[in-house]
């Protein structure tokens, strides 16, 4: 891994629409206001991700959904360097897993971080990337 | 039961039966909590693994593209079977097929497959638990014979997922990693690589050590694909271009295709049968979801815990007495946090154990002597057949050029899919060693 590697944003690709499933949908229609929507289970006390049919601590479906705000830091990274369409072209970019504060973990592109400042435990917020249908795509950028 | 620690054995009342536990054995009173809380007393009765027989084996030439379709070379894979046993084909009256993206557009696969080589069966399945489907479709070939459904079972691990990939995946990958442009096991690794380095420190050189060790018996092996025989080294390795930072190009399999088998009977039969020479398991540990109810995971921490706890107890066999170890090789790192988790070395100290150890063919602990599937090409879903037949063939003394010299046992491993933002979905082990 170069210090000189030029790390790439990938806000100029055009995503495929991520189809929702009957259990999904309040998360993306709740970005279509920037707002993060986590399952949240009152039996245990815990959020998750991702959006699943059931609890996974219980198995019962009894779920809330809940407004976090998305800040938390980077659990791990990775530089995708081959990669398919339609991001074929616009490598190297971040791939990370980020550790929300509510305590699970999301996988997210990164806006305006360079090498340099990408490490583990890095502070990150929330960068809500606008798709063709008005919801948004969930990005992180560094939260200086 | 109160005042047992998760995670620790407990032998009752048995701990000198247990040691001296050889080959018969297998109902020894052990007990075992693991991190779940799940009590391993609930498996009464344990799988009559030692009852069956692999009485043959067989493996087509790994192809970077095979030109033929995948039913010849399942029909290649049957044919050696019957010459290696002496078995006819009304003898197999079980089919277990390990997964295929080949057959991944058809819900008829095994069925289809059972007809395209005229099967007549009692039993047919097919197991898709990804990478561990060979391993975990020899297991349940064990427990079918063991419970009366077949007498004899032909494995037939196949896929032609570089010239024939007809996946359609259904789960989180269209919603939740395709829009990142997360390709899947590579950036998995790349996570996982990342977070061992953060938590333990990393040493390159030693997963260099391991790639150098595999391509060198790739070398050795002509079934390996050709592309792959052409020896390398730690520098090599090292410098190596990036795939997912810092998984490097000689970390990572390269899709190919290729088949391999087993044929098993039971024991019983084996000997009425007159065939001298088979190959038994002593231990088998499956474990899929390892702590999938929890958030947030050590990603360098797998199933294999459990499952290698659960083999090694069968087996009555402790690390130490491994005298061959073919794990799973999707990344060259699995190789070493197998190595970890089955208990060869601390949690987080794989660097240090692989510096001291000789893992060539020749060495103290030989390592996917085939070439694993790093350097002898991953034949797609079925690529799991590879290290567990090559396991076997060294176990009957078959190893020609590359055979180690202690063929007490060998142990296998599987590694199965690969979730969202944990490590792999399946962990399998089986412990194997020569019947008679």
């Amino acid at each position: 891994m170069s210090s000189a590697t030029q790390i790439k944003d990938t806000l100029n690709i055009q995503r495929e629409i991520p189809p929702p499933r009957s259990y999904s949908q309040p998360y993306w229609e709740a970005t279509r206001d920037k707002k993060l929507l986590l399952q949240y289970d009152p039996k245990v006390g815990r959020y998750q991700f991702f959006p699943r049919a059931a609890g996974i601590a219980t198995g019962h479906r009894d779920l809330e959904w809940r407004e976090v705000s998305g800040k938390g830091e980077v659990f791990s990274f990775t530089i995708a360097r081959r990669t398919r369409e339609p991001f074929r072209g616009h490598e190297p970019f971040f791939i990370v897993l980020v550790t929300l504060d509510e305590g699970v973990n999301v996988m997210a592109n990164m806006v305006d971080c360079s090498l340099e400042e990408m490490k583990i435990g890095l502070r990150v917020k929330p960068y809500w990337h606008p798709l063709p249908n008005g919801t948004h795509q969930l990005m992180f950028t560094p939260d200086r | 039961m109160p005042g047992i620690m998760p995670g620790i054995y407990l032998f009752l009342n048995s701990t000198s039966r247990m040691r001296t536990a050889g080959r018969k054995s297998s109902d020894a009173t052990l007990s075992f909590i693991d991190y779940a809380g799940r009590d391993e007393n609930l498996l009464r009765k344990r799988m009559a693994l030692r009852d069956a027989a692999i009485i043959g084996y067989a493996e087509t030439k790994i192809m970077e593209k095979e030109t033929r379709d995948i039913w010849e070379m399942g029909a290649e894979i049957l044919e050696k079977l019957l010459d290696k046993t002496g078995f006819e084909k009304k003898d197999i009256d079980g089919l277990i097929l390990s997964s295929s993206m080949t057959g991944a557009g058809n819900p008829f696969w095994s069925q289809t497959t059972a007809d395209q080589l005229a099967l007549e069966l009692d039993f047919c399945q097919i197991v898709d638990i990804g990478g561990c489907s060979p391993t975990g479709a020899l297991a349940r070939a064990c427990a079918a014979i063991d419970a009366g459904l077949a007498t004899t079972v032909m494995c037939l691990y196949a896929d032609t997922q570089s010239s024939d990939n007809n996946r359609r995946a259904r789960g989180f990958e269209a919603e939740w990693t395709a829009p990142v442009g997360y390709l899947g096991p590579p950036a998995a690794f790349g996570f996982l690589s990342k977070r061992y380095e953060h938590q333990f420190g990393l040493d390159y050189a030693m997963l260099g050590k391991l790639a150098v060790a595999q391509r060198g018996h790739a070398v050795l092996n002509d079934l390996a694909c050709e592309k792959l025989r052409k020896p390398i080294t730690v520098d090599d390795y090292l410098n190596s271009r990036m795939i997912a930072d810092p998984v490097r190009l000689l970390d990572s399999v390269m899709v190919c295709d290729g088949a391999s088998g087993l044929i098993v009977t039971s024991a019983k039969n084996a000997k009425a049968r007159g065939i001298g020479k088979y190959v038994v398991p002593l231990g088998y540990g499956e474990r899929t979801n390892y702590r999938v109810s929890e958030n947030i995971v050590d990603v360098t921490e797998t199933g294999h815990k459990v499952a290698g706890q659960r083999a090694f107890a069968q087996a009555g066999l402790t690390p130490k007495d491994i005298a061959s170890y073919h794990p799973y090789d999707d990344f060259i790192i699995a190789i070493m946090l197998q190595l970890e988790m089955l208990g060869f070395c601390k949690h987080g100290q794989g660097c240090d154990f692989i510096r001291e150890r000789d893992f060539t063919h020749t060495g103290d602990l030989p390592l996917n002597t085939g070439g694993g599937q790093i350097s002898a090409g991953q034949a797609g879903l079925a690529g799991g057949g590879t290290n567990l037949v090559e396991a076997v063939r060294q176990l009957f003394g078959e190893g020609g050029k590359r055979q180690v010299k202690n063929t007490k046992n060998a142990l296998v491993t599987g590694i199965g899919g690969i979730p969202y933002g944990r490590n792999w979905s399946s962990s399998v082990v089986m412990i194997l060693a020569p019947g008679n």
